[in-house]
Formats: C-alpha cells, sequence, structure tokens
C-alpha cells in the first residue's frame, strides 16, 4: 500500500509540477468546453480571477469559502497520510455541525470565550467519536473503510435531518432548521461585513500544526511510515492498528470541528443539507494538495474561488454558473483521476 | 560488412550479440556487448547485480531494442519488433515468475494458445496428450498432466514452462535464474533436462550468478561486470575462482569460522508449534537454541516451515504451542515492539515490501523502528540533526554508495538497499539477529561484505539465526545448520562436516 497525497521530502519540484498537472489539464479541457459554449476561454478565466482575488472584499469572501474545505481536506489528509482511505468527512461535518449548534442554542448565558470552546469541543468529540467505528473496524478487522466511510455520510446525513425535522425543530419554524445559536456563540468576523471569521484563523492554526506534526515528530513520522508502507512499519516495531485507529479518530475530530465553525462562523445553526459537499471538496483538495500543509491551503483556496466567483460571475456577464461547475467538476476529476489509481493500486498490492 | 569465417571448432552461432549497447539516461546498462551462443549449446551469462544481464535479457528477447549493435540470429543481424517477433525466430524466455495458469492442468497450460480442437471447439485432449507425451519423450522426463498448476511443485511447474516453449515451436531457450527456487535435487533434474535439450541441438542461454551451478550445466560462459564483456570461454577452461574474480574484478576471502567458545543462550525455543496465515500447521514442535557468539543456519526447501518459523520468531505469526525465550525472558506472548526492545533484530526477506520503505527517504529507512531512541527524540520531538548526523556516519560504515541521504531508498541498487536494512538492523547493539535470506538479490561484492558484518557481529558476541535458500551461504556462515523438512528438524550438521550433499538429502526428507 502507498499513500496518496504523500509526496516524499525530496524532488520539490517534481512535486509542485504533479500538484498542478491536474489544474492545468482541467482548465485546457474546459477551455474546449467553453469554447464550444461560444466563450473566450481568457476573457472568462480573467474575470473568475477578478471576481475571486481583485480587492480585499472579494479575497476575504474566498478565504471565507476557502476555510471549511482548509478544515476538511485536512481531515482528509491526516487519515491518507496513515494509509487509510477516508471518505467520510462529510458525515462529520454533518454530526459536528450539529452537536456545536447544540450547545450553542442550548447553553445560553454562558461568556462567549466559555460557550465557543465549549460547543467546539462538543463538535471536535462528536466528529472523532462518528469515525471510531470504521477506524476499528479497518484495523481490527481489516473491513474496507472506503465503504463503511461512505455509508456513514448517509446516515450522518439523514440522522441529522431527523433532529432537525423532530427533537431539536426550532419551535415555530416550518423549516428543518434548529434555533439560532446564541451571539455569543458566534464566531467573531475578522472584516465586517464579509463572513470571514475567526474559524478561518483556527484553520490555519491547525494547518501549522500539522505541518509541525509532519515535520518533526516521532508520531507524524510513524503515520508516514505506516501510510507508505504498512508492513515495513509493522517490522519496524509501529503498532499500525492503533495508530490508524488514532488517525481516523483525529480525522473524524478535524471534520467535526469544521462542521462546528461552519454551523458557529456562517450558518448561525444547523439545517438540513447544512454542507453542500465540503467533506467530498475536501477529498479533492487533499489529493490536489498531495497532503501538504501548503498544499492543502492552496487548493482549498481554489475551490473557494471558484465557489465565490460562480455565483458573482453570472452577474457580470453571459457566462452562465454551471460552466463555473463544469470548471470545478473538471479540476475534481483530474485531482480524484489519481485517487482511483492508487484504489486501483492498492487492490493489486493487497 | 565482410564476415569473418566461422572458426571451424566452434558450433555455428544461434543467437547472438553484436557491440550491444544501451543506455538510460546517465548510466549505460549494456556496453558494447557481443557473444555467440552456438547451435546446441548452454551458454550462461553470469554477473553480479547491477552487470548488465536484465537489459541484455531483455534485449535478446524482444522486450527492448539496442542503442547501438544488435542481436544476431543464424550470424544475421535483425531487429525484433517484440516479445512475438523475437518467438517467431524461435526464442523462448522460462522468466522467474512462472506464467502459467492456476487452476488449469498442466496439460491445458501446455497447449494453451495453440491448443488442438475437435468438431466443437473443445480442447481434443487425446490429441494434446500425444503431443505432451512427444515432448516429454524428447525432454526425458514424466509428468502427471491431469495436475493442476496449484498442486503442482515448483520443479514441476519450471519444467511444463520449459516443455511449452518447446511446444509451440522454440529452439533457443533463454531461462532467468532457473534454480533460484529449486532444491539441490532438483536442480540435477533441471541441469539433466537441459543437457538432453541442448543434445537435441536447441540452444541454451542460461542466467545465473551461481557459479557451481554455471560450472555444472555450461558448455560456454561469457562473464559481464558493469555492463562490459569481460570475457567468453568454454567451461573447460574456467574455474570458479576465475569465474568470481572476472565477476568482481579483485579475489574474495572466504569467510572464516570462529575458533573461540559459544556463550549463554540468547534464544531458547522449545516445542514450537506454528501457523501459516491459512491456518495450516507448518511448523511442529521445534527446538532451538541459539547461544551468543554463534550463529545457526536453518535450511530447507521454501515452504518447509521456514516462514512461520521466522513469523514466530518476530511474533508476527500465528504461534499454536511451544515457547520462546529471548534473554532469559519468555517472550511468547509479547509484541514485536517489545521483542525489539529485548534485543531482537529482524532482516527481513522481503526488502522491497517488508525490509524497507521504497518511497521513503533512504535516511528515514535507516532510523525506523530506532527513532524513538532517546538520542534521536525528546518527548515525541525528533533530533532531526543528530538523527542525519548518526545516520551518516553509519551508512559511511556500512559503505552505502548513495548521493543524498535524502533521496528514496528506493533510488539504490539492490545492494546498497540491503545494505541500509543490514546497517539498521545490526545498529544498537542489539543481542540477536534474524537474518531471513540476507543477501538476496545482492551481487557477489555486496554478499561478501554483508557476510562480514554478520561475523563481525557474531564475533562481538551477537547470536544469530540464518535462514536462506542459498546452501553455499549457510555453509560459509553457519557454526551449525538445522535442516527443516515438512516443518520438522530433519537434522542437524556441524560446521566441521558440513557438505552440500548430506544437507541436499536431509532437505528432501532423507537421513543424513
Amino acid at each position: 500500500m502507498s499513500g496518496p497525497a504523500i509526496a516524499p521530502s525530496g524532488g520539490r519540484g517534481r512535486a509542485i509540477m504533479d500538484a498542478l498537472t491536474p489544474l492545468l489539464v482541467a482548465l485546457a479541457a474546459a477551455a474546449v468546453v467553453l469554447m464550444l459554449a461560444g466563450h473566450n476561454p481568457i476573457d472568462v478565466y480573467g474575470l473568475l480571477a477578478v471576481e475571486s482575488f481583485g480587492g480585499v472584499k472579494r479575497i476575504a469572501a474566498t478565504l471565507s469559502a476557502a476555510t471549511p474545505l482548509i478544515l476538511t481536506g485536512l481531515a482528509t489528509a491526516i487519515a491518507f497520510r496513515a494509509g487509510a482511505f477516508n471518505v467520510g468527512v462529510e458525515g462529520c461535518v454533518f454530526v459536528g455541525g450539529l452537536a456545536a449548534a447544540y450547545v450553542g442554542f442550548t447553553f445560553v448565558g454562558l461568556p462567549a470565550a466559555v460557550l465557543i470552546p465549549f460547543a467546539l469541543a462538543a463538535s471536535v468529540i462528536v466528529g472523532a467519536l462518528w469515525m471510531l467505528l470504521p477506524g476499528v473496524l479497518k484495523a481490527r478487522l481489516d473491513v474496507d473503510e472506503v465503504v463503511t466511510t461512505l455509508m456513514l455520510n448517509f446516515i450522518a446525513i439523514s440522522l441529522t435531518a431527523y433532529l432537525v425535522n423532530g427533537p431539536l425543530l426550532a419551535p415555530g419554524s416550518a423549516n428543518s432548521a434548529t434555533p439560532m445559536v446564541d451571539a455569543a456563540a458566534r464566531l467573531p468576523k475578522l472584516m465586517p461585513p464579509s463572513t470571514l471569521n475567526a474559524g478561518f484563523l483556527i484553520a490555519i492554526g491547525l494547518l501549522v500544526l500539522y505541518w509541525l506534526w509532519d515535520r518533526g515528530t516521532a508520531s507524524g513520522f510513524e503515520t508516514r511510515i505506516a501510510g507508505l508502507n504498512a508492513r515495513f512499519a509493522i517490522a519496524s516495531g509501529i503498532d499500525v492498528p492503533v495508530l490508524i485507529i488514532k488517525m481516523m479518530l483525529l480525522s473524524g475530530a478535524i471534520g467535526g470541528i469544521a462542521g462546528g465553525i461552519h454551523a458557529l462562523g456562517s450558518v448561525g445553526r444547523f439545517v438540513s443539507g447544512f454542507s453542500p459537499g465540503y467533506g467530498f471538496t475536501g477529498i479533492a483538495v487533499a489529493l490536489l494538495g498531495r497532503g501538504s500543509a501548503v498544499g492543502i491551503l492552496l487548493a482549498a483556496i481554489l475551490f473557494g474561488a471558484l465557489a465565490t466567483s460562480g455565483a458573482t460571475i453570472q452577474l457580470f456577464s453571459d457566462v452562465p454558473i454551471e460552466i463555473v461547475n463544469v470548471l470545478q467538476g473538471m479540476v475534481m476529476i483530474f485531482a480524484v483521476a489519481r485517487f482511483g489509481w492508487i484504489i486501483a493500486r492498492r487492490r493489486r498490492a493487497a | 560488412m565482410t564476415e569473418a569465417l566461422p572458426d571451424a571448432a566452434l558450433p555455428p552461432s544461434r543467437l547472438g550479440a553484436r557491440s550491444v549497447t544501451r543506455r538510460f539516461g546517465p548510466v549505460t546498462a549494456n556496453d558494447g556487448i557481443d557473444f555467440d551462443a552456438g547451435r546446441g549449446t548452454v551458454h550462461a551469462i553470469v554477473g553480479g547485480n547491477g552487470a548488465g544481464k536484465s537489459t541484455l535479457m531483455r534485449i535478446l528477447q524482444g522486450l527492448d531494442r539496442p542503442d547501438e549493435g544488435s542481436v544476431t540470429i543464424d550470424g544475421r543481424p535483425v531487429e525484433f519488433t517484440g516479445p512475438a517477433d523475437a518467438f517467431e525466430y524461435g526464442i523462448g524466455m522460462v522468466h522467474q515468475e512462472f506464467m502459467l495458469v492456476p487452476g488449469l492442468t498442466l496439460l491445458e497450460n501446455l497447449v494453451l494458445s495453440s491448443e488442438p480442437v475437435d468438431r466443437l471447439g473443445q480442447l481434443d485432449k487425446p490429441r494434446a496428450l500425444e503431443a505432451a507425451r512427444l515432448l516429454e519423450r524428447q525432454a526425458g522426463v514424466v509428468l502427471d498432466w491431469d495436475m493442476t498448476v496449484d498442486d503442482a511443485p515448483v520443479h514441476v511447474r519450471q519444467i511444463v514452462e520449459i516443455l511449452r516453449l518447446l511446444y509451440r515451436g522454440a529452439d533457443v531457450l533463454i531461462l532467468d535464474e532457473p534454480t533460484a527456487v529449486l532444491a539441490p535435487a532438483q536442480v540435477r533434474e533441471l541441469v539433466v533436462l537441459l543437457r538432453t535439450l541442448r543434445d537435441e541441438g536447441r540452444t541454451i542461454i542460461f542466467i545465473s550468478h551461481k557459479l557451481a551451478e554455471v560450472m555444472d550445466v555450461a558448455d560456454d560462459i561469457t562473464v559481464i561486470r558493469n555492463g562490459r564483456k569481460v570475457a567468453s570461454l568454454p567451461a573447460r577452461d574456467a574455474s570458479k575462482q576465475k569465474l568470481a574474480e572476472m565477476m568482481i574484478g579483485e579475489v574474495l576471502v572466504q569467510p572464516s569460522a570462529r575458533a573461540g567458545e559459544t556463550g549463554p543462550a540468547i534464544v531458547d525455543i522449545k516445542g514450537l508449534t506454528a501457523r501459516d496465515a491459512a491456518g495450516n500447521e507448518r511448523l511442529m514442535e521445534l527446538d532451538l537454541t541459539i547461544h551468543a557468539g554463534e550463529i545457526v543456519g536453518i535450511a530447507g526447501v521454501a515452504g518447509n516451515g521456514q516462514d512461520e518459523l521466522a513469523s514466530a520468531i518476530t511474533g508476527l505469526g500465528d504461534v499454536r504451542a511451544g515457547t520462546i525465550h529471548l534473554g532469559g525472558a519468555d517472550v511468547t506472548g509479547l509484541s514485536l515492539a517489545e521483542r525489539r526492545a529485548r534485543g531482537l533484530s529482524y532482516l527481513s526477506p522481503d526488502r522491497a515490501a517488508e525490509g524497507l520503505c521504497l518511497v521513503a527517504p533512504i535516511r528515514e529507512n535507516a532510523i525506523a523502528g530506532h527513532h524513538r531512541w532517546p538520542a534521536f527524540c525528546t518527548s515525541g520531538v525528533l533530533k532531526r540533526r543528530a538523527i542525519a548526523r548518526h545516520v551518516d556516519e553509519l551508512l559511511d560504515r556500512y559503505r552505502v554508495k548513495r548521493g543524498s541521504s535524502d533521496l528514496p531508498a528506493g533510488s539504490l541498487s539492490g545492494g546498497n538497499q540491503q545494505r541500509v536494512a543490514v546497517a539498521r538492523e545490526l545498529d544498537g547493539n542489539p543481542s540477536f539477529l534474524l537474518a531471513c535470506q540476507p543477501t538476496r538479490g545482492v551481487d557477489i561484492h555486496g554478499i561478501a561484505f554483508i557476510h562480514q558484518c554478520l561475523l563481525d557481529f557474531r564475533d562481538r558476541g551477537g547470536a544469530i539465526l540464518v535462514i536462506s535458500e542459498e546452501l553455499e551461504e549457510l555453509i560459509a556462515l553457519s557454526d551449525r545448520i538445522v535442516v527443516l523438512y515438512g516443518g520438522r528438524k530433519s537434522g542437524e550438521v556441524a560446521r566441521s562436516s558440513a557438505e552440500i550433499e548430506t544437507i541436499g538429502r536431509l532437505m528432501l526428507g532423507g537421513s543424513a
């Protein structure tokens, strides 16, 4: 078994080229689609760039959209590092988001300095527990985690939908939503009126911790080795099953906090259909970013930019938003094509 | 082009090479290689790992093309478009990993892809069997053709592989390290088979680094080193010592026995019964003691319990009964990490999949498992500089030829990869080394170096258990050799009386 987003140190130039290739191929392929649809690709790409990065406000919007993707990308990358192909971060976003929202609207009256950590801790714990079962099944019984985590996504989405339609439905509300969280539970905005909030700083902080962990700790080293070659790690005396469980829990915890930050920072409550696939885009982010901290940040910003510019581009041009979706889909396909290749290789090795 | 008159004493060339040169980037794998394999001869090509044997073989069978020079058939230069094209010229290859289809019978495998069929399109078994019997008679062997491949012993599969090529019309057979998987008696059978085929006028190219076999089977020998031909000579003019000198360019010193006394028991195994991954008992009631300052060798045909013995000692396998003591303490129920902490070192037989992590940097490979030692790690944080310094010093000591320790281990040659693994496993004064196939796929020069490392470790008071398929290696290293057959100890020979013939008999279940 060999890891996916795990470029071994050395050969940095090649690693950058490898990472850029799916993006460039996707841009080229989307250019063909644009031309067929009668648009000038250069104009469209220029417009996208301006809408994403042209000015402080637009950059803030892009970073705000990138925040959950940094976290889900990081959550996915950590599991990948250990050789676990966790595709269940989406489910963690749902259960973590609901847990944070629940604390946020239930414990009204606590000061922000207590309530925010409390709510985020709830999302972390619930997210981690959500990954306990697939982690243990993989480590102890060699049950394929791709299947279990994928299935758990559907359970998470349906379970939270049930809860916000029943027990946790806001009184007097017809929507499938919880009550709004207490004002003290809202993450502070960094540049009002932009939605960019303190969650972005938490995400960056976690990325830095990840970078330090990966680069300089015994645990990071063991995880990387286990992901690259589990048999070698075992023969070296590393307890790979326990390591896989730990990393799955950590992955779930980060997925949970992604949901918590989204609930407390952007939405202000939990609603049905809470995440537009942040967990799945996180897989593309982790793959495109090759599991490196900087790579994850850049890939998350790219997808964040596509999300924000897509919404406004049709206001200023005759390019429909679907074209932006096509572009986003293509980047994802070319990034994930690698994922398919990794899975195929893993099956062969097994 | 003027053709030299053929030497009357030599049979005409059937397959040959003229100034074959092949470069891969800055590496010249084959540099102007010439040789001629005469019709009706066995021509051995010998050389260490990385000498260029594999590249030459790929070119001879049409898998690769030379940058300069050419392959010759019957003395004329030809250009193969691919292996199928080479086969059209009668050249067939017997691979190291046999290419038979599991689940089918030997007969079905023999005729596969050009099978005789009846009017309904079904395999015409009588006609296929007739062809098989004819080949049997030509080759001087007898096979049970209804056996499935899965039930056939490895040497039978190899014979089927050879007959399959004959069935399809090949008259030049290329055999790549054909004896690597065989027991001594089976090697002799193969040698007889190859001689029979040669006497019928077929041409055999025999690639090996085992000099005793080469001397035994070959009519002519071509030695290559560093991509260049050193010499082609008739086998009658060669000797093992002479060939070894040509292969490495210098004289090897044979490892010497230790004269001194052995110390206390380091490993004590009692009544060990162990199962393989599928749950079958493969090792039965084995007693084995290894003392400080002693090398014990385990001989046996592959699959007679060696793997289960190794995995019982590491703690990775399934122990059914019995106990294992290491340094006086019972470790039977402990994990590999706990056993390593008590002085166990383990050199894996599978360097690429278990002994090293080829995609990780050399430095990480050299430190893995030792990275939490206080010298390299404080409260979970690695001391990167101390590690780098230690690894560079360690790898220099083991003369690992490398560009930078940051490069992936996969960038090293096989011999240097194994040196990294040996360096790591002998680092930090273990009390016991379990060395499985310690020189598999290592060239003759690297073998001598690794053997010396093991002997030095023993002379410092270390205990070693060597499990190897190379009898010569076991004889060269071991103070005692224990032979396994059918999962039981079939005999034990002391170094002074160790002879290949005796051990070979024990390996096949006979008595000493």
